[in-house]
């Protein structure tokens, strides 16, 4: 079995071992934040939204959600979700 | 328009992972929290953009990411508050060897390339396919494969090399490596 440290000297490939162990550990840093579950402030918000969406076009409560504008949104480019990634603009500078 | 209360529980669902993986991309715990929510609104104002059927997960996350992305670009120059917000958020952590070596590592993720580390979290972490993860950040699932291979060498360098003062990286590189498998 190859050592860590020719692994690391190499630069190559790693071991499926170290694999295993890197993915390991981010699995559970990541897992960490999942368990704090949802806070109270998203859950509020979502039933803020849902509310005035509920509500009509009223206007929403003084400092909540609503400010955001609507118009349309260049940030949407999740709108052809699911019907592949081809659609998407190219990302530059993905290239590194 | 009523939204249907399987649109809003899904997102809700989404939620505690929305927030991983914001944590995760911008190193700061109060701006990741920020960039769900701006998530959430954007989601909520394009709702009619979603298609039912379709991965809500998948599609919250691509929101999250772009928006990250053109608040990082804005906030290029500006220095990371990588250590301060996360040793933050852990401290709650019951285990503390656990606290030291996620501190150590998410040091260490924060040092990637933000397509690889991305492309890491999304496949190695969130648990997207290949093609998810090259649908969320619009570029070839080759991409993605071959991000993902290089943010793991990397890691494995940063986390060796960063200890190599005081012990060596034959003995570090295996001590941080090794603890992955005693949870």
């Amino acid at each position: 079995m190859q050592s860590h440290a020719a692994m690391t000297k190499t630069g190559g490939r790693l071991s499926r071992e170290d694999q295993r162990r890197l993915g390991d550990i981010l699995q559970r840093v990541y897992d960490d934040v999942v368990r704090q579950g949802v806070p109270d402030r998203f859950r509020n918000l979502l039933d803020e939204l849902d509310d005035q969406k509920k509500g009509g076009e009223k206007p929403a409560s003084p400092g909540s959600a609503q400010a955001r504008e609507s118009k349309p949104d260049e940030l949407m480019e999740a709108r052809g979700f699911g019907q592949g990634a081809k659609s998407f603009p190219q990302d530059k500078g993905s290239s590194s | 328009m009523t939204m249907r209360p399987s649109v809003r529980d899904a997102m809700l669902a989404a939620v505690p992972s929305l927030r991983a993986f914001a944590i995760s991309l911008c190193g700061n715990v109060d701006r990741a929290d920020d960039l769900v929510q701006e998530t959430l609104l954007r989601a909520m104002a394009n709702i009619d953009s979603f298609q039912p059927g379709t991965n809500m997960s998948a599609w919250l996350f691509t929101i999250l990411r772009n928006l990250f992305r053109s608040e990082y670009r804005k906030r290029r120059r500006e220095v990371e508050d990588t250590d301060g917000s996360y040793a933050e958020s852990l401290k709650s952590h019951p285990e503390q060897h656990s606290r030291v070596e996620f501190q150590e590592f998410r040091v260490a993720l924060a040092k990637l390339p933000a397509d690889q580390r991305e492309a890491l979290i999304l496949v190695g972490a969130s648990g997207f396919s290949y093609e998810e993860a090259a649908a969320i950040c619009a570029c070839a699932v080759g991409t993605i494969k071959s991000r993902v291979n290089r943010a793991r060498t990397r890691l494995a360098e940063l986390l060796s090399i960063d200890s190599a003062d005081d012990f060596g990286p034959d003995h570090t590189t295996r001590a941080i490596l090794s603890a992955g498998g005693r949870g």
